[in-house]
């Protein structure tokens, strides 16, 4: 892929306007309170962008063009079955007592509810999963740019990281959040015109739809046995694994999506946010999913010289590439620019993403915990800041570490998984069981994390897993494996909290007002609009996303 | 004086400037894919626009604040 001068320009033109954001949101940031949490006044509609473009990392519009070449509309579950109902569990559920309990993040929902170790324990490995999380980014973008521009790993690296060390250290949350709504914009108008390029090239979406195998333009028709679709999962699996365990775990317990919603102006505010998300969300397969499949589909039209690349065995299909390949296809000098920019764009908003959520749970749920309490503000804006630096250069250690041990990656990563999978449990019996106890909550943590641990120790898929001497099921894709390690962890860490906490004693009930559903006083929404009760607006989304799937049933 | 802190003024000014950028481009007489150039760059145009008239006619209240 050859750049122009204009592609340089308009690349060039985009770091200025973040790092002029950055300089402009300085000047309003005067506490730790401004700088971390955005002084809790980010507007209904940004929070909401923020809210999805936080998500929309790299291995989101990366990640997510190689699943739909790889497994077709059968990717859209992730959204239309995961992201979209968890979403609005969030924000009619959850939502309130987050920000009801005025916690500043949530480990420090779960201090307020549980206890002091159970916070310890979800601070700890959150802070260490966002700093990987964020290098391993990082380390995606310059392998990506080495392969597809030429860019040597260094300059990838140390402009991506650098830029995003600006604004976040100026502006801090505010910087990013705006950043980030700025990135929603650039990644969905920078990638549709090549959608639009790629149907029409490939036919319309009759052409596309005719040059794939059925079993990828369908999203629920072959769900019936895990050995008839591409992803090799069945419904169950898919349901429970990913529909309720994995998507509520990751969209509701996450801080780094969460974190969005809580810096909303008021409590109405936070509520609608992942309600208001939604809906550009539903729409996101259509800008992320369907590069892969037009990738596969130009690959079969006549005529079209399009070809996705091989990875360096030169047998196996490089799924990865489907949109930068794509890219570099479709798009002329200029526009190219856009394009390119908008993968910059996605990248440095998963970056800094976690970056902001890494400096607030260091501030305050670790450092003001349990390092340094009854410190002036200033203090706690200075820590805030040297955070924010070292977050951005441990990200830079993580992703040589990666590019020197990519396993060791792929290890964390997985350690990881089993970490978050039970996390979901803690914070439902937590919100909707006032006799759930902070015992419970901890130990239950654990054993579902080594419940997790030895399900895929006891498992097999496509040769990973089985390290405890014995196979006892081999799954048709490590797909199917995760979504079965989920549901077992979630069902372990339930199970195990609720007995734990029927033999150890409750915080009495009126500590618990504010954290607990059946604790708390409802808001009265009779006065509103219809459209301004987020029921109301839960229930067009859930009518909207049915829509959808009988659209691609 | 209008808040250049509001996002639809940065976004705005953004694209505005990325459309224009793109739909000169295409005058450029050895420019390559002319055509897409000038559609995706006057798309960007009409949103950045857009963008700019919603934050010069519509203030927005909590920025403000």
């Amino acid at each position: 892929m050859k750049l122009h001068f204009i592609d340089y320009l308009i690349i060039a033109l985009y770091f200025v306007f973040v790092i002029v954001i950055g300089f402009l949101i300085r000047r309003k940031v005067k506490s730790s309170n401004d700088f971390l949490m955005s002084g809790r006044s980010i507007p209904l509609w940004i929070a909401s962008l923020a809210f999805i473009s936080a998500n929309l990392g790299a291995q989101e519009v990366i990640g997510m063009a190689a699943s739909g070449a790889k497994y077709g509309i059968m990717t859209s579950h992730f959204y239309w079955l995961g992201a979209i109902p968890a979403m609005l569990f969030l924000g009619l559920f959850m939502m309130p007592f987050y920000y009801g309990s005025q916690a500043r993040s949530v480990p420090e929902y779960l201090a307020k509810r549980y206890d002091e170790k159970t916070r310890a324990f979800n601070a700890l490995t959150f802070a260490v999963m966002t700093i990987f999380s964020s290098g391993i980014s990082l380390y995606a973008l310059a392998k990506l740019f080495e392969v597809i521009l030429g860019w040597s790993f260094e300059l990838s690296i140390y402009l991506s990281a650098g830029i995003v060390l600006i604004y976040t250290f100026l502006g801090g949350l505010t910087s990013a959040v705006y950043n980030e709504v700025l990135q929603f914009f650039l990644i969905v108008l920078g990638i549709a015109p090549l959608v639009i390029i790629g149907i029409h090239q490939a036919g319309g979406w009759h052409g596309v739809v005719s040059r794939l195998p059925d079993a990828m333009v369908h999203a629920w028709k072959y769900m019936g046995s895990a050995q008839d679709n591409p992803m090799g999962v069945d419904v169950w699996s898919l349901a429970l694994g990913l529909g309720f365990v994995l998507s509520f775990g990751y969209w509701c317990t996450d801080f780094l999506v969460v974190q969005r919603a809580m810096v909303a102006h008021n409590m109405a505010a936070a509520e609608k946010t992942p309600l208001i998300a939604a809906f550009p969300k539903m729409l996101m397969p259509f800008v992320v999913i369907l590069p892969g499949l037009i990738a596969m589909a130009l690959m079969h039209t006549p005529g079209s010289d399009y070809r996705l690349p091989y990875k360096p065995d030169g047998v196996t299909l490089d799924y990865d590439m489907a949109l930068p390949s794509l890219l570099a296809h479709d798009y002329p000098s200029g526009i190219l620019g856009v394009g390119l920019t908008a993968l910059f764009a996605s990248f440095m908003s998963g970056m800094a993403g976690n970056i902001t959520a890494f400096n607030t749970v260091w501030t305050y749920d670790i450092y003001q915990s349990y390092i340094q309490r009854n410190k002036p503000d200033s203090h706690y804006l200075r820590i805030g800041r040297i955070a924010t630096v070292f977050g951005i250069v441990a990200s830079i250690a993580t992703a040589y570490l990666a590019r020197s041990f990519n396993n060791i990656m792929d290890f964390l990563q997985l350690v990881f998984g089993f970490v978050n999978a039970p996390l979901f449990a803690t914070f439902f019996l937590g919100m909707f069981w006032k006799r759930t106890t902070g015992h419970g909550a901890f130990w239950g943590l654990i054993g579902g994390t080594v419940a997790a641990a030895c399900t895929h120790g006891l498992t097999l898929a496509e040769g990973k897993g089985a390290w405890l001497g014995a196979n006892l099921h081999t799954f048709h894709s490590t797909m199917g494996q995760n979504f079965v390690i989920a549901i077992v962890a979630f069902t372990s860490c339930f199970l195990l909290t609720a007995f734990i906490s029927l033999f150890t004693r409750p915080h009495p009930e009126q500590q618990l007002v504010g954290l607990v559903y059946s604790l708390t006083p409802k808001p009265d929404t009779g006065h509103l609009a219809w459209y301004q009760k987020p029921a109301m607006l839960a229930l067009l989304v859930l009518v909207l996303v049915l829509l959808l799937n009988l659209i691609f049933m | 004086m209008k808040n250049i802190l509001d996002l639809r003024f940065i976004i705005g000014a953004f694209f505005s400037l990325v459309g224009l950028l793109l739909v000169l481009y295409a005058l450029v007489p050895t420019a390559s894919g002319r055509e897409i150039n000038v559609y995706g760059g006057l798309a960007y145009l009409i949103f950045g626009l857009l963008m700019l008239l919603l934050w010069f006619f519509f203030p927005s209240r909590i920025q403000e604040e």
